[in-house]
């Protein structure tokens, strides 16, 4: 992962040395190269890692909690809560709500709001399945809500959210990293926590009580987290599909374990070497075409599933 | 141990009636009787799952269903019927899931837990399976297994829902004797459903009968013949 970091840093069109990068970091030099570092080349990298890791572990929490590994924040209906809002304030006509600020802050309370009403249910459906078939229904209808709104709404509206929903990596600067790594940092290390409780939850919810798991808690911290996460990165990046999905599995398959305490890194190390490995192919396409993240993720996670599903079957 | 009052147990409307009876350290409690007629509510109304109807449950004096999740989890052991087996989740792993009651917030292993796997794993002898995946694991090591879990959350009580279903004849008599063996040299009490009368009056453990006629559950005379319990339980002469 690391060298993929570096070639990450490296892999835009103009070159770059490794003095330029240490110069921008702590002298914050002002030549074009040092700007050119400090304000994309850094912040791309980070948020690849952040956007990465954070997808792949949220899918990974959802797929213990749901015993379901075709769970994820995308199936749970959190990213489509992210969209919605999202499409309400870019259609809006309110210019506040239309910024840079108003769509982060749609996609973050958007997430949070759908976490909430999955929380909800989840108080009253004691079965995992009926919980996700009503993650997908909620889902489905903020689509249909989607429609309407972009079938109502301006030219150059339905254009900016469209190019939302594909996903980019390049709309965070320097100054957003202080808002991304202070919430993405400390929930790393409150994960650890939930190391213990998804290792029991592996038996279901029934068995995980009698281990003596607090098992409401452990739902509200599990759809918390992942809403956070979730929220976070679509709010900055956009709907990032497939990465919840099937970096988990891909995890359980290469380290070939059930225990969380393996599987919580490898799912941030390889999600997170998942996007930086898309986003440097995107940039050495950029000269030919220029690609949204959301057409990497799925072109190379959708074959990825399949094959999992194959080797499931066998 | 595990001690019954005048109760009556069921979800909603009242299910089954036990006498004041006593359930002892050291003893399997085989539970004997027709499909459907509350084995599993028994077991969940011991668990304090399910609260009883009238009367109460007691373990080792305390009200069961007011146990606290942690102390619950540090007397009881409960395995539902029919684990399958999770995939690349390893028999030492699952075993090391019966620890959680005992390892820190962080779940980590110290060596007094990994003492007590070894020991579970050997007692119910399947240590040379440690590495091997769950789901990969034959029907009877699967059962094993899930002893051994609960050897590993070290309970005074085990309980355990027809531990014996699709295994075969000889697996079946090799489970009974070990958690016989158990029972005595481990001090616990075994309570668990069964359809295997037959292997129950072998191996000699004492049968809680269902009475499919008053609804009732008593422990058998130790001298009860085959004919007899099948007689109270099933309804068939």
């Amino acid at each position: 992962m690391l060298g993929l970091s570096i070639w990450h840093l490296n892999a835009g069109q103009l070159g770059i040395g490794v003095g330029e990068f240490w110069t921008a970091i702590l002298d914050g030099g002002n030549s074009t190269k040092e700007i050119i570092a400090r304000e994309f080349r850094i912040p791309r990298m980070i948020t690849a890692l952040i956007a990465g890791g954070g997808l792949a572990v949220a899918g990974m929490i959802m797929q213990t909690l749901f015993n379901n590994p075709l769970a994820g924040p995308y199936v749970l209906g959190i990213s489509s809560g992210s969209s919605l809002f999202v499409a309400l304030c870019t259609m809006s006509g309110i210019p506040l709500l239309q910024s840079n600020l108003g769509v982060v802050g749609g996609a973050f309370i958007g997430a949070l709001v759908f976490g909430g009403i999955i929380l909800f249910f989840s108080f009253f459906i004691r079965s995992s399945v009926s919980l996700l078939l009503v993650g997908l229904m909620l889902g489905s209808f903020t689509g249909s809500l989607i429609n309407i709104l972009e079938a109502t709404s301006a030219a150059s509206e339905l254009k900016s959210f469209a190019m939302w929903t594909m996903g980019s990596l390049q709309n965070v600067q320097f100054s957003d990293l202080t808002i991304l790594l202070s919430i993405y940092l400390p929930s790393l290390f409150l994960l650890v926590l939930l190391v213990k409780p998804l290792n029991a939850l592996l038996l279901g919810e029934q068995e995980a009580q009698q281990l003596g798991l607090n098992i409401k808690i452990v739902r509200i911290s599990c759809i918390a987290v992942t809403a956070l996460f979730t929220g976070l990165i679509t709010a900055f990046c956009g709907p990032i599909a497939f990465v919840g999905l099937a970096v988990p599995n891909v995890s359980r398959l290469i380290f070939r374990t059930q225990n969380h305490r393996i599987l919580l890194p490898a799912n941030l190390l390889i999600g997170a070497s998942f996007i930086l490995f898309g986003d440097i192919l995107i940039q050495l396409l950029e000269r030919t075409v220029i690609l949204p993240i959301n057409v990497f993720t799925s072109l190379l996670g959708a074959p990825i599933v399949i094959f999992i599903i194959l080797k499931r079957m066998k | 141990m595990i001690e019954f009052k005048d109760t009556t147990i069921g979800y909603t409307s009242p299910l089954l009636e036990i006498d004041n009876m006593c359930l002892e350290i050291g003893n399997v409690y085989v539970l004997i009787g027709k499909n459907g007629i509350g084995k599993s509510t028994f077991l969940r109304s011991i668990n304090g799952e399910i609260n009883p109807i009238q009367g109460e449950i007691q373990i080792g004096g305390q009200i069961s269903n007011k146990l606290s999740n942690s102390i619950r989890a540090k007397t009881l052991s409960f395995t539902a019927a029919g684990f399958k087996g999770i995939p690349f989740l390893s028999t030492f792993d699952y075993v090391a899931l019966g620890r959680t009651p005992h390892t820190g917030l962080l779940g980590r292993l110290n060596e007094v837990d990994k003492e007590q796997i070894q020991r579970s794993l050997e007692i119910t002898g399947i240590s040379h399976l440690t590495q091997r995946y769950t789901d990969q694991l034959s029907d009877g090591e699967r059962q094993l297994a899930t002893i051994a879990k609960s050897l590993a959350q070290q309970t005074p009580i085990i309980l355990l829902d027809e531990p014996s279903a699709f295994l075969d004849y000889l697996n079946k008599r090799t489970l009974m004797q070990t958690l016989k063996r158990i029972a005595t040299e481990e001090n616990k009490c075994i309570v668990l459903s069964s359809h295997d009368l037959d292997i129950c009056l072998e191996v000699g453990t004492p049968i809680l009968l269902i009475d499919q006629r008053l609804k009732r559950i008593h422990i058998a005379e130790e001298n009860a013949s085959k004919a007899s319990v099948i007689q109270q339980a099933f309804g068939i002469e």
